[in-house]
C-alpha cells in the first residue's frame, strides 16, 4: 500500500491519504473563512454605515447603485454568510480537516476504515461548495431567505425571485451527502481501527469530541437532508410540504413541520461544532500545563451527557411560534439541564490548570481563549433558554451575539489552537509565535467588543436581519454602538490576514519543526515528517492514557507517549 | 438611484455615547417589568460566576505560570473527592441559576404572559401582516369578526386605550412574520395556517413602534407600524371616524380572478378563536 510512486493527481488530487484529504478540507475550509468573512464585513459597513457607498470595491460591485448595497443584495449577504461559515467553514475546518487528521494518527490506526469513501466526502464536498457558489453568477443573485430558510419565504410562493434558493438547497443536499460519508468513516475508524490497548478511555478527549459529533451527524444530517428534499420539491415541482393558509392550493401543509425538520438537526448541529472544540481544548490545557487532564472520565462522560441532551431542546428556538405551554415549559427545562455536564467539564478545564506549569504558546493562548468566549456563550445561551427573556430577546440581535460567542468565537479559537498545535505535524513547520501572539490578542479583543455589545445591541430591542436600523425611532440610539461594533469588525478582519500571512510564510520556511515541538503524549507525533502513507511503521501498542505529564516516577522529562513503557 | 434610498440620520450625536449606551427601550406594559427582572437576575448571577471564572483563570495564569520553573503536580482531578467537587458546583449552578430562573419564568408565564384576560372590559385586534406592512381588524359595534361592521383602519395603524387589557389574534397573509412591540416586550410569530394570540395592557400614553422581527422578505427592514396608546375616549372616536360606511364588499365579489389581485381583500377578518 504504502510507499510505491504516485503521480501528481494521485497525491495530491485524488489521494486517499486521510493527511491529504485534512489538507484538501483545510483549504476549502480557509478558503470559505476568508470569504464568509468578507462578506460579514459588508454587512457590518451596511449596519455601521446604513446605505453609504462601500469604499474601495463599492463602485466596483454594485456600479448601478452607486457602490451602495441595496436590500436584496444585503439578504443574500447574511444568508450566504451564514449557510458558508457554518457549512462550508467550520464544519470543513474542525470536522473535515481536524477530523480527518487527527483521528487515525491519535487512535493508531494506518488510515480511515474507507480511505475511498473519504475521497468521496472531499469531491462531493467540493462539488457541492461550486453548485453553492454558481448561484453568484444567477441575475437574481443568490438564495436570501437566511441560513434557516424558512418556507414559504424560501419556496417560490413566498416571493424571494429566482433559482438562487433552490441552487442552495441542492448545495446543502450534497454537503449532507458528503457530512453522512465522513461520519460513517470516522465512527467505524473509531470503534474498529484503536491500536491494541487503545481502550475507549484512553483516547485523547479530541478524539472523544470528534466520535461524539460524528455520531449527531450520522444521525441528525439525515433528518435535515429529508427537509431539504421536501423544500426542494416545493420549490421545483409544486408539492406543498410547507405551504399554508392562503398560499395553499390543496390540503394544506405546515410551515411550522419545517422549523421542527430543522431544529432538530439544527440544535445538535451546535453541538456538532462545539464537540471537537471541547475536546481539543482539553487535550491542549493538559499539554501546555504539563498536567493530566483533570477528571478525565469526567470530561468524557459529561460530553456524551450533553450530546445526548442535545437532541431533546430543538423546540427552545420556536418559543415565539405559539407552541403549546406544555412543550414550551419541557424544552426550557431539558434546556437548562445541559448547564450540569457543561459545568463539569468546564470546571475540569480550570482543574487542569490548577498546580500546573503553564507554558504560554500560540494554541495555549487561543485554548484560554476558548475558556473565556465559551464561558460568555454559554451562559448568555440562559437568556435564550428561558421562555420569558426569550419573548422579548427572540430574533434580536442578543440571539447574533450570543451565538457567534458559541459557534464563532469558541469554535474559530478552537479551530485556530488546532491549526497552531498540529501546524508541525501537517507542513513539518511550526507558526511564528510572535505573529501568534498578534493574531491571538488583536482577535481576542476585537471579537469580544463584537460579540458582546450586538448582544448589548439585541438588549435594547435590536431586531435581527434589518437592513437599515435608522428606519425605527427605537434604534436611533444605537446608532453609534453600530458603527463602533463595524469598526471592530473590520479589525477583526484585518488580523485575519496576519494569520493568512504567518501560515502561508511557515509553510514554505526553512527551519524545520523537531518531531514532536510541543513534547506531547500523544502517537501522532512518533513518526517523523512527513507522515507516510499509513501512518506506523509497526501498529503501536497503547500503555498509557493520553495526559501522562509530569509524573513523578520519570526523572529526565516530564511526559510519557502513549506507546511507552515505563521503564524505572 | 432607487427609492430604497432613504434618510441617513446623523450618527455624529451618537458616536461616542453609543460606546456605552445599553438600555432597552421604555417599558410601557402591565407585564413588561417582568421581562426585565429576569433578565436583570440572570445578568446578576451569570456576571457572578463568569466573574468567579475569569478570577480564577488569571490567577491560574499568574501563579502556575511555567517561567516560575516548577513541576507541574501529577494528578488525574479522579479521586471521588474530585468528582464529587465539580459534581457538586454543577448542581450548585443549576440551583442557584436555573432552577430560579425556570420558577420566575413559568410564575410569570402563569400569571401573565398565558394568563389572558378573562373581564368583559377586553380590547380584541386581529393582526395579519403581509409583505411588507401590517394590516389590524377590529369587531366594530356587533363586537364579532369577520361582519360587515369590522373596522379596518388605514395599514401599519393600530390604536389601544391606556390601562385596558389587549387581546391580538395573529395570522399571516403570506409568509411568516413576527409581530414586536419592543416597548412592550413582547413578540408573536404569525406563521400562514395558523391562528397565534398574544395578550398585554399598555401603562402610558403615545405612539410606539411595531417591528417585523422575522425575516419576510427584501423590504423586512421597512416593515414598520405605529402603536397609538390614547385615552379610552380618544381611542372610542378614533374607532368611529374608521367606521365603515353601509355597504362594504364582500368576500365573493373580491374572488374575480380577471387581475391577478393577491393583496388583501378589503374586509378580511376571521371569527375570534376561542382561547382556553
Amino acid at each position: 500500500m504504502s510507499g510505491h510512486q504516485k503521480s501528481f493527481w494521485t497525491k495530491y488530487i485524488f489521494s486517499t491519504d486521510h493527511k491529504m484529504i485534512a489538507k484538501q478540507f483545510l483549504w476549502l475550509g480557509m478558503f470559505f473563512l476568508f470569504f464568509g468573512g468578507a462578506l460579514a464585513m459588508l454587512i457590518r459597513w451596511q449596519l455601521g454605515y446604513p446605505e453609504q457607498p462601500v469604499p474601495l470595491i463599492g463602485n466596483w460591485m454594485w456600479p448601478g447603485d452607486g457602490g451602495i448595497i441595496n436590500p436584496d443584495i444585503y439578504n443574500q449577504m447574511f444568508t450566504m454568510h451564514g449557510t458558508i461559515m457554518i457549512f462550508w467553514a467550520i464544519t470543513p475546518l474542525l470536522i473535515g480537516a481536524f477530523g480527518n487528521f487527527i483521528i487515525p494518527l491519535q487512535i493508531g490506526a494506518g488510515d480511515m476504515a474507507f480511505p475511498k469513501l473519504n475521497l468521496f466526502s472531499f469531491w462531493t464536498m467540493f462539488l457541492a461548495s461550486l453548485i453553492l457558489l454558481s448561484s453568484y453568477l444567477l441575475p437574481t443573485g443568490t438564495a436570501a431567505g437566511g441560513w434557516t430558510s424558512y418556507p414559504p419565504l424560501s419556496s417560490p410562493a413566498g416571493g424571494i425571485p429566482g433559482l438562487g434558493q433552490t441552487i442552495w438547497t441542492v448545495a446543502l443536499i450534497f454537503m449532507g451527502v458528503s457530512s453522512m460519508m465522513g461520519a460513517i468513516n470516522y465512527i467505524t475508524t473509531v470503534v474498529r481501527m484503536r491500536a491494541p490497548g487503545m481502550d475507549y478511555f484512553k483516547m485523547p478527549l479530541s478524539v472523544w469530541g470528534l466520535f461524539l459529533t460524528s455520531i449527531l451527524n450520522a444521525v441528525f444530517v439525515p433528518v435535515i437532508a429529508a427537509g431539504l428534499v421536501m423544500l426542494l420539491l416545493d420549490q421545483t415541482i409544486g408539492t406543498e410540504f410547507f405551504l399554508a393558509g392562503r398560499l395553499a392550493s390543496g390540503d394544506p401543509g405546515d410551515p411550522l413541520l419545517f422549523q421542527h425538520v430543522f431544529w432538530i438537526f439544527g440544535h445538535p448541529e451546535v453541538y456538532i461544532l462545539i464537540l471537537p472544540v471541547w475536546g481539543i481544548i482539553s487535550d491542549l490545557l493538559s499539554v501546555f500545563s504539563r498536567k493530566p487532564a483533570f477528571g478525565y472520565r469526567v470530561t468524557a462522560i459529561a460530553m456524551c451527557t450533553v450530546t445526548a441532551l442535545s437532541t431533546l431542546v430543538w423546540g427552545h428556538h420556536m418559543y415565539t411560534t405559539g407552541m403549546s405551554p406544555l412543550l414550551g415549559k419541557s424544552f426550557m427545562f431539558l434546556t437548562l439541564l445541559i448547564s450540569i455536564p457543561s459545568a463539569m467539564f468546564f470546571l475540569n478545564w480550570l482543574g487542569t490548570m490548577w498546580k500546573g506549569s503553564i507554558h504560554f504558546t500560540s494554541p495555549m493562548l487561543f485554548s484560554i481563549g476558548v475558556i473565556w468566549v465559551f464561558g460568555l456563550g454559554g451562559l448568555t445561551g440562559l437568556y435564550n433558554a428561558t421562555i420569558t427573556a426569550d419573548i422579548y430577546l427572540h430574533d434580536t440581535m442578543f440571539v447574533v451575539g450570543h451565538f457567534h460567542y458559541t459557534l464563532a468565537a469558541s469554535v474559530m479559537f478552537g479551530s485556530f489552537a488546532a491549526i497552531y498545535f498540529w501546524f508541525p505535524r501537517m507542513f513539518g513547520r511550526k507558526l511564528d509565535s510572535r505573529l501568534g501572539k498578534i493574531h491571538f490578542w488583536g482577535t481576542f479583543i476585537s471579537i469580544n467588543f463584537v460579540f458582546f455589545n450586538m448582544m448589548v445591541l439585541g438588549y435594547a430591542g435590536h431586531h435581527r436581519r434589518i437592513y437599515n436600523p435608522s428606519e425605527y425611532s427605537f434604534l436611533e440610539p444605537l446608532t453609534g454602538l453600530n458603527e463602533w461594533i463595524s469598526i471592530f469588525s473590520f479589525l477583526l478582519g484585518v488580523f485575519q490576514v496576519v494569520f493568512l500571512i504567518n501560515m502561508v510564510w511557515s509553510m514554505f520556511k526553512k527551519e524545520r519543526s523537531p518531531q514532536n515541538p510541543w513534547k506531547a503524549t500523544t502517537l501522532e507525533w512518533t513518526m517523523d515528517y512527513p507522515i507516510p502513507h499509513g501512518n506506523f511503521e509497526e501498529t503501536p501498542l497503547v500503555h498509557n492514557g493520553p495526559h501522562e505529564y509530569s509524573r513523578p516516577d520519570i526523572k529526565d522529562r516530564d511526559w510519557l507517549g502513549q506507546n511507552e513503557r515505563i521503564t524505572v | 438611484m432607487k427609492n430604497y434610498q432613504s434618510k441617513n440620520i446623523n450618527s455624529i450625536p451618537y458616536f461616542f455615547s453609543g460606546f456605552w449606551y445599553k438600555d432597552p427601550p421604555k417599558d410601557v406594559s402591565l407585564d413588561g417589568y417582568r421581562i426585565d427582572n429576569v433578565i436583570h437576575y440572570t445578568d446578576l448571577v451569570i456576571g457572578i460566576y463568569f466573574g468567579i471564572v475569569v478570577a480564577a483563570l488569571a490567577y491560574f495564569i499568574f501563579k502556575y505560570r511555567a517561567s516560575l520553573g516548577h513541576k507541574a503536580e501529577y494528578d488525574h482531578g479522579n479521586s471521588r473527592k474530585n468528582v464529587m467537587f465539580t459534581g457538586g458546583l454543577g448542581l450548585l449552578v443549576f440551583f442557584s441559576v436555573d432552577a430560579v430562573i425556570e420558577k420566575m419564568a413559568f410564575k410569570d408565564l402563569k400569571e401573565a404572559f398565558w394568563n389572558f384576560p378573562k373581564t368583559e372590559n377586553v380590547i380584541r385586534i386581529e393582526v395579519m401582516p403581509q409583505q411588507f406592512a401590517w394590516n389590524f381588524c377590529y369587531a366594530g359595534p356587533d363586537n364579532e369578526f369577520g361582519t360587515d361592521d369590522d373596522i379596518i383602519p388605514s395599514q401599519n395603524q393600530m390604536h389601544i386605550p391606556v390601562n385596558t387589557p389587549v387581546v391580538v389574534q395573529i395570522a399571516s397573509w403570506d409568509v411568516i412574520h413576527s409581530f414586536y412591540l419592543p416597548n412592550f416586550r413582547i413578540k408573536q410569530d404569525a406563521t400562514p395556517g395558523m391562528i397565534t394570540a398574544l395578550w398585554f395592557q399598555a401603562t402610558e400614553t403615545g405612539v410606539f413602534d411595531i417591528a417585523c422581527a422575522e425575516l419576510c422578505g427584501n423590504s423586512h427592514y421597512k416593515m414598520k407600524g405605529f402603536l397609538t396608546v390614547e385615552s379610552e375616549e380618544d381611542f372610542q372616536s378614533w374607532l368611529s371616524e374608521n367606521t365603515p360606511e353601509e355597504s362594504q364588499d364582500d368576500w365573493d365579489d373580491w374572488g374575480d380572478e380577471d387581475e391577478e389581485d393577491t393583496g388583501v381583500p378589503e374586509d378580511w377578518g376571521w371569527a375570534w378563536k376561542e382561547i382556553k
